[in-house]
């Protein structure tokens, strides 16, 4: 008797737990309909655009490999190798400036750490572009920077910064720096700093207490600032467009000039931006599996 | 042979004495202990001892070594980490080979003592373990052993047993002693609680405000507290204001203020030379006095108190009667044994004779001021008027 009653209640459980299961899919459903229409059908679109033939202004209908071949074949490598260059140097970079920030504010007293988050957060109040011509107008030949450096004679002529590939990570840097320290800033946050004492206590100098310690346990905080800083990196257009130069396109730009120049060019446009993606899908499978790799053993 | 010399050591965090000109010498393979309330400055001693801290002032000698100056990772100590802190991304095993990691042993000797550390503290089959899955007494267990495969000559342990429960802490107590008596090393414990210091410890240094108010072995603290702080910090106690009356060749006789006006004399032995008209404060355990309805026999060395019981707290072990005397409440712990002839259970509202012996009198030489501590003027008897208040 009271094993059946007891079977009941189990099977009445698994029934609410199921019934709970329904309703949370059901609060999803909007966040899926949303992607599936602004993102999954997009892509689609953009997917089979790129398989069909370029016309003047638009398309004709009919498949080819043209686009992917062109891609293959390397015509394209400048912009994609640039491209994950910038990426790559902006994502480094940034990681070297923001960890030792993102630590510094983590182990500052609270009210320390609330103004200097504020800080940290302020630049983005202003909008992007504003922000970009600010740079413009202090890397250019006449420029702040060239005049203090005239000024002082540390430079007998003005120095060529802007319009190069080093301004461009320059203000990618700039741009980018908060989307890693944030990251960093909520892992090392949590970091229990006695475990440095004990790493220390050990035997361990600072370094070494670095390196075993502090550093495996952001990791998390690494991945998510570099994937943060990276992927929107890699189809910068905006910063190379006002800062960079014309013998220097990035693959944002090309996409960007194969739509806007006459005549257009949809599926060179569309083959690039899927490219771009499968590479970067590519990219989280290969840091995920290291990410996995690194949480599995770790025995000397 | 002394293992670690402290002279004269001061510590200050922005204007605050933690630690106030302290001086001892530990010997070698003791098990020594700081007792203290929270702020009492031992945890910072020990984290000067372990190089977390620098000393405004004051040498710390380990050894021949003047060890005052050395970073943490230099010193031939070893911390216990009151929280454990266990590196949570590594195993068990890491963790422990941790030190040999870093001073670069060869990975089979890694090993051999890895297991040796293990099977020490009795973990040997939880080496693959994250931190995460272990319980808190397994993770103790792993602390002590990542520690002493340093071979440390000093082993610092602050609050090990904070975290655990009762039992458990009872369990590890034991566990601690055996595992201090198979290394050999000499241990600095530092805890606030009396009776875990009282339990394992060689001898027991009792810090207050920074200081170091009593040193020795935990019988003669708790029998022969220096201090008033003393006497109510270990264990619990009786406090009365007294006056020398009387001075004989090994007695002196006291009398002590009830608060009503009144007053009630007592002998005592005494441990240093008392001058007639001295004020001074007796101690005297609750443990050591004798509760009956009957008036006892023999009374001549022996003081006698009468008192009504106010209340009576059942406590399993013990019972503890609070016996109102004049004003003053007197603690008194009576266990139950049957040993008694008049048998029926003591009552509230019961006038009841107190006893003891007069050697069990303790006398401090310091006068009971009434705001000093948490003592109640109005029950100078019992120090933890405050906390009996709660309980009711």
């Amino acid at each position: 008797m009271s094993r059946k009653t007891a079977l009941t209640r189990k099977s009445l459980e698994a029934q609410a737990l199921r019934k709970r299961n329904i309703s949370s899919y059901l609060l999803t459903l909007p966040a899926l309909l949303w992607l599936l229409v602004f993102f999954l059908i997009p892509y689609f679109i953009v997917l089979i655009y790129s398989f069909l033939t370029p016309g003047t202004y638009d398309v004709k209908f009919t498949f080819t490999l043209d686009a992917y071949r062109q891609i293959a074949n390397g015509s394209y490598l400048r912009p994609f190798f640039l491209a994950f260059r910038l990426a790559f140097f902006t994502t480094v970079i940034c990681l070297l400036l923001g960890f030792p920030v993102a630590y510094y504010i983590a182990r500052a007293k609270d009210k320390l750490r609330n103004t200097l988050l504020i800080l940290i957060i302020i630049p983005f109040w202003t909008n992007l572009i504003i922000r970009i011509f600010s740079w413009r107008i202090f890397l250019a030949s006449e420029g702040v920077l060239n005049s203090v450096l005239l000024k002082l004679h540390l430079a007998s002529q003005p120095l060529e910064l802007l319009r190069t590939d080093l301004a461009v990570i320059l203000v990618m840097v700039y741009v980018y720096l908060p989307y890693m320290i944030l990251p960093l800033y909520s892992v090392l946050e949590k970091l229990d700093f006695t475990l440095l004492h004990a790493a220390m206590d050990l035997g361990a100098n600072e370094a070494r207490a670095f390196f075993s310690i502090t550093l495996p346990l952001a990791v998390e905080g690494i991945f998510a600032g570099a994937l943060l800083v990276f992927i929107p990196a890699l189809g910068a257009y905006l910063i190379p467009q006002l800062v960079g130069n014309q013998q220097s396109l990035y693959v944002g730009q090309v996409i960007t000039y194969k739509i806007k120049n006459i005549p257009r060019n949809w599926p060179m446009a569309s083959a690039m931006s899927f490219t771009l993606l499968l590479l970067v899908a590519l990219l989280l499978l290969v840091m995920y599996y290291l990410y996995r790799r690194r949480l599995r053993s770790r025995t000397y | 042979m002394t293992e670690i010399r402290i002279e004269n050591l001061s510590k200050d965090f922005d204007g605050f004495l933690a630690v106030d000109d302290v001086n001892i010498a530990i010997p070698f393979g003791e098990l020594y202990s700081f007792l203290g309330p929270s702020g009492c400055g031992k945890t910072t001693l020990l984290r000067m001892i372990a190089g977390f801290e620098i000393p405004r002032s004051g040498r710390i000698v380990l050894g021949e070594q003047d060890i005052t100056d050395l970073p943490p990772y230099k010193r031939p100590v070893n911390t216990i980490f009151q929280n454990y802190s266990l590196f949570p991304h590594m195993t068990v095993f890491d963790n422990v080979a941790f030190g040999l990691h870093i001073r670069k042993t060869p990975r089979e000797d890694i090993r051999a003592q890895v297991h040796k550390m293990l099977a020490l503290v009795k973990m040997e089959d939880q080496a693959s373990k994250y931190p995460a899955q272990l319980s808190g007494g397994q993770k103790q267990r792993i602390a002590i052993a990542r520690a002493l495969i340093n071979e440390p000559k000093v082993l610092l342990l602050d609050e090990p047993l904070a975290a655990l429960d009762l039992k458990l802490r009872q369990h590890m107590l034991i566990e601690l002693m055996n595992i201090h008596d198979a290394v050999g090393i000499t241990f600095i414990y530092v805890t606030h609680d009396q009776s875990e210091a009282m339990s394992i410890s060689d001898r027991v240094a009792v810090m207050e405000n920074g200081r170091i108010v009593q040193s020795g072995p935990p019988d003669d603290i708790y029998e022969r507290p220096a201090s008033i702080f003393s006497a109510y910090f270990i264990g619990e106690t009786n406090l009365f204001s007294a006056e020398v009356v009387g001075l004989e060749d090994e007695y002196v006789q006291l009398k002590c203020d009830s608060g009503d006006g009144q007053s009630f004399e007592i002998d005592s032995t005494f441990h240093f030379t008392p001058v007639l008209g001295q004020k001074l404060t007796v101690s005297l355990r609750p443990e050591k006095i004798a509760i009956t309805r009957g008036k006892p026999g023999n009374q001549d060395d022996f003081n006698v108190l009468r008192g009504t019981i106010e209340d009576i707290l059942y406590l399993g072990t013990h019972t503890q009667y609070i016996v109102k005397v004049g004003k003053l409440r007197v603690r008194v712990f009576s266990q139950h044994k049957r040993v008694y002839f008049d048998e029926k259970a003591l009552d509230w509202e019961e006038p009841v004779w107190l006893f003891w012996h007069d050697t069990d009198t303790w006398l401090i030489n310091e006068i009971h001021e009434p705001d000093q501590g948490n003592i109640n003027p109005e029950s100078v008897g019992s120090i933890q008027r405050g906390k009996r208040a709660g309980a009711n």
